[in-house]
């Protein structure tokens, strides 16, 4: 067998890039290439008796609870594409944002912050919006570069306004109040919420074709009444998945059940249930949820493998010492956070670099809950940047078929730098977390 | 571009994805086993809807008779897992895997399917290889040290033999989708060049 | 001195937690004792496999040894959750620590660990856990229809037992669940701990010194490692683990008086502290269960006769 032990964890790491790069670009499905890394890495550092680690973590990814959200996001949205309820919202929601140019757009950030307000992760969310607002704003004329970088960026806000599973498990890794984590994260969360708005705006009313002018017309009375009634449905739903939460019915998990059932009871409710339709939503959310989670399952076992040969100590060795700055050091972090997100998810990156991160910015003496909620907006960066930008993949997931992953990315770089640009100013002004 | 004000009729609107395509439509290379692959989906499928509708159940019962199941949790957990791992293998069978396709939108009918049926080979022996090391696992989750057959459970006081269960149905997850890549590989070989350009990516 | 055995070992605790710097203190510790031909590099929780698959990856040779909760491994056989956790049988480290070094503990655990691939070293314990609890607990009966959370292994059949609502819900979820109150109150860990992750901003009723937990962390190697170590090795890293026991006991224990000292300066959070009567309450309500396990498997019964005996012994029981 060939010994890739002798390349050392320097170029080891380098030729793991390599590969992956390499593999990536042949069209091998994402969630076999960061595997078949792990296991060539296995076998040639390890040999044979090592591959069990990566079946080890396959089964420990899957059998995580913290995943059962997922499956409850996508099979709502699976639903509510199959009835009217989410037509039926986003036509009333004319009503209110029709007068703004881009208004749909920005309504979509609107849902997408209640939306991450109802669940720690990201996945369902973005499917969600794909799959109903994408194609709302596509009909109505919006430039398909700024509806698909308002889903995939507003569908990521879910782990960076609370709850957040990245916050959760940062906690726990740095032993610090998730309290105090979700309490900081509030205002960067919705800054960065803002700053899509605010770059929605500038888009509609500067650029030409990117969004339809407003609505000038007055609609009948009538008409606005029927179109009201749109929204009850949903704001019912939203009101029970929310108030579980927040009035101690359900934990943060349990509540997507009961959007589920919500969504359902709507169904039935407008006459529109049949089982049918709901075994082909459940097909759907069996296929969405096999390629979001294998390709989750790819990065943890690599990540694992990595850990093994020696990663830790060679990140960790890395940091210390590129500089005796401490804010020098804080931006190499950046750094590596910004390239290991765009090979990894954030599952795999959290296992790599938090237990390396959180001694040493506590022994920099920095505050080490602003930088769990650094370390979250780092994480919105990950979510869209390519070549793996697990957003994209979850909206290319249920897009029209002419939409190009190359086409989702090149949406999404905007929204990067609006990203990156909340980053900075976290690290400038930490004020901002109220620490 | 269209902007008028008022929006067609909501027939004219097509869907975003078309609805029918979850439930019918393998492609020709993935054979007979990507069929029953196809066939069995549902039953996983299901499982899902099973799951939620546990978690319901608990809601109601912690809060209206404040008697919480000792089952619920871990019932969902093993229920969404066996749905996960179940959901590699239908993309697998469906190619519903996302790819990178900028190389392979660039090559000629030849190398397409050069990188067709060698993307299928890998693939089949990383999950030979995965199926043998599951198989190792399998055999410590169901077999005691002093030989008895015990499925590994979770350790706690509904105690259920999930672990165990959810460790075999993964190695056989993976032995089939070894064989699934290499119906694939196979027919990618017999095919003719052109065929391997309207596959899904 | 030339490096002899370089060592990999998984911790059951997270980068972060002061659990973890002790531990690596201990892995430089063996280093220098043995001149550097040992070498640990110790690694946290999850970062080769998950916390429950340790043994599985020590038996399989890819890492070499873990300190961990023994009770992680209840799922493979019922004795380990009896051995790692027998509720109600120790008030304090050092009654564990005397039954593991002295008390017949050790060999015990070197016949439940070794058919597995594994060698028991000795055990260590982060002490004994506070109750985090957002409701007034003064005794045994307010545990009555009490909404709480408890991991696998024995303390989640304890409080079932007890008259309490065990919710199994997973540690990632502890926090938000008790802050929107959909529990009342969960086994976490040690006061200290407990207080930096702000469970006490939550929960503001905790109870401690707890009743109802002491959770044994195994430190262990693979065996065919172990047996290939010449004695002085085996003598130095058997040692070392003592000393680890006593440190991290002392070291936990006054990170622990210093938080409840700052949690009573502060005010805001009431700590209840049991009665003699109701923790003895407690205890009989947890030793009845200890038979209940004994039938699950030989080895459980194993644990259970060995532990009864000790304890008739020593006039604990
Ligand atoms: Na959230
Ligand atoms: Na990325």
């Amino acid at each position: 067998m060939f010994d890739l032990q002798s390349l050392g964890i320097e170029y080891g790491t380098l030729a793991m890039f390599v590969l992956l790069l390499g593999f990536l670009i042949t069209g091998m499905p994402l969630a076999f290439v960061t595997l078949l890394i792990a296991l060539i890495f296995t076998l040639g550092w390890f040999g044979p008796m090592a591959v069990p680690l990566i079946t080890s973590r396959v089964y420990s990814f899957v059998s995580s609870f913290v995943f059962v959200s997922v499956p409850m996001f996508v099979l709502m949205a699976a639903i509510l594409d199959r009835s009217g309820v989410a037509r039926d919202l986003f036509d009333a929601m004319r009503l209110f944002g029709g007068r703004l140019r881009g208004g749909v757009a920005v309504q979509t950030i609107f849902v997408a912050v209640i939306l991450a307000a109802m669940s720690g992760i990201i996945g369902g969310e973005i499917v969600l919006l794909g799959l109903i607002a994408l194609p709302q704003m596509l009909r109505q004329g919006y430039d398909k570069n700024l509806a698909i970088g308002v889903v995939c960026a507003g569908g990521s806000l879910g782990t960076m306004v609370p709850p957040s599973i990245v916050l959760i498990i940062y906690g726990l890794t740095a032993n610090v109040s998730i309290g105090d984590l979700f309490t900081s994260a509030f205002i960067p969360g919705f800054m960065l919420a803002g700053f899509y708005v605010a770059y929605v705006l500038f888009r509609s009313y500067t650029g030409k074709n990117i969004a339809p002018p407003p609505q000038t017309e007055k609609i009948p009375h009538a008409e606005k009444m029927r179109l009201l009634k749109g929204l009850f449905l949903p704001i019912m739903v939203v009101f029970c998945v929310l108030g579980s939460i927040y009035g101690g019915i359900a934990s943060v998990t349990e509540a997507s059940a009961v959007g589920v059932a919500g969504v359902i009871a709507s169904t039935v409710v407008r006459g529109e249930f049949s089982i049918a339709m709901l075994k082909a939503a459940a097909v759907q959310t069996l296929s969405t949820c096999g390629m979001i989670v294998w390709i989750g399952i790819g990065a943890s076992a690599l990540v694992g493998v990595f850990n093994l040969m020696g990663g830790i100590n060679f990140v960790s060795g890395l940091i210390t010492g590129i500089s005796d700055d401490p804010i020098t050091i804080i931006l190499f972090m950046m750094l590596i956070l910004f390239i290991l997100g765009m090979f990894l998810d954030w599952v795999g990156i959290a296992l790599l670099t938090m237990p390396i991160f959180v001694p040493i910015v506590k022994q920099l003496g920095f505050d080490p809950v602003w930088f769990g909620v650094l370390f979250a907006m780092n994480m919105q960066v990950s979510f869209l940047s390519p070549p793996f930008g697990p957003a994209a993949f979850y909206l290319k997931s249920v897009a029209p078929p002419d939409i190009t992953l190359g086409d989702i990315f090149k949406a999404l770089l905007p929204f990067i730098c609006l990203q990156i640009l909340a980053v900075g100013i976290l690290i400038m002004f930490p004020g901002i977390t109220g620490r | 571009m269209a902007t008028s004000p008022i929006d067609p009729p909501h027939e004219d609107i097509p869907p975003a994805i078309d609805q029918d395509a979850a439930t019918d439509d393998v492609p020709a290379v993935s054979g007979r086993l990507g069929h029953i692959v196809n066939k069995l989906s549902p039953i996983f499928a299901f499982g899902f809807l099973l799951a939620m509708g546990v978690l319901i159940f608990e809601i109601f019962m912690r809060h209206v008779f404040n008697d919480p199941t000792l089952w619920a949790h871990e019932t969902t957990t093993f229920l969404s897992a066996v749905g996960f791992v179940f959901g590699g293998l239908y993309c697998a069978s469906r190619d519903k895997h996302i790819r990178v396709v900028m190389l392979y939108d660039f090559a000629g009918p030849k190398l397409r399917k050069a990188l067709d049926v060698g993307i299928s080979v890998v693939c089949m022996i990383a999950s030979g290889f995965f199926a043998w090391a599951a198989w190792l696992m399998v055999k410590r989750a169901t077999i005691t040290p002093s030989g008895d057959i015990h499925l590994e459970t979770t350790g706690s006081a509904f105690n259920a033999p999930y672990p165990g269960l959810l460790k075999v149905f993964l190695l056989l997850t993976l032995i089939l989708l070894m064989v699934q890549f290499f119906w694939q590989a196979i027919n990618y070989m017999r095919n003719t060049p052109v065929t391997g350009s309207d596959q899904t990516k | 001195n030339a490096q002899d055995y370089s060592l990999k070992f998984q911790s059951s605790d997270a980068a972060g937690v002061p659990n973890f710097v002790l531990e690596q203190e201990w892995a430089k510790r063996v280093s220098d004792m043995t001149g550097g031909r040992v070498v640990i590099e110790m690694l946290p929780v999850n970062s080769i496999v998950e916390h429950a698959e340790t043994q599985d990856a020590i038996s399989a040779g890819i890492i070499d040894g873990h300190i961990t909760d023994t009770s992680y491994f209840t799922g493979k056989d019922p004795a380990f959750g009896l051995i790692a956790n027998p509720v109600g049988a120790w008030s304090a480290p050092s009654e564990m620590l005397r039954f593991v070094e002295y008390g017949g503990g050790k060999e015990l655990m070197n016949s439940l660990v070794e058919p597995y691939g594994l060698h028991f070293i000795g055990a260590v314990t982060p002490g004994l856990e506070a109750f985090v609890s957002a409701v007034p607990l003064d005794g045994v009966a307010d545990l009555k229809g009490l909404k709480m959370r408890a991991p696998e292994g024995m303390v989640q059949q304890v409080f079932a037992a007890a008259g309490a609502a065990p919710v199994n819900i997973p540690q990632s979820e502890v926090f938000t669940s008790l802050d929107k109150k959909v529990i009342e109150a969960a086994d976490a860990t040690v006061f200290s701990t407990n207080q930096a992750m702000g469970l006490h901003d939550v929960a503001k009723h905790p109870v401690y010194p707890g009743f109802h937990s002491m959770p044994m962390l195994e430190v262990s190697i693979n065996k065919a490692k172990w047996d290939s170590m010449p004695d002085d090795i085996k003598a130095i890293l058997e040692m070392s683990v003592r000393d680890l026991a006593h440190d991290m006991d002392a070291r936990l224990a006054m990170k622990d008086m210093e938080a409840v000292a700052k949690a009573r300066s502060d005010g805001g959070v009431t700590i209840h502290n049991w009665s003699a009567e109701e923790r003895a309450k407690f205890r009989q309500i947890a030793t009845s269960q200890w038979e209940k396990v004994a039938a699950r498997s030989e080895n459980a019964q194993r644990v259970y006769d060995t532990l009864v005996k000790y304890l008739t012994a020593q006039g604990m029981i």
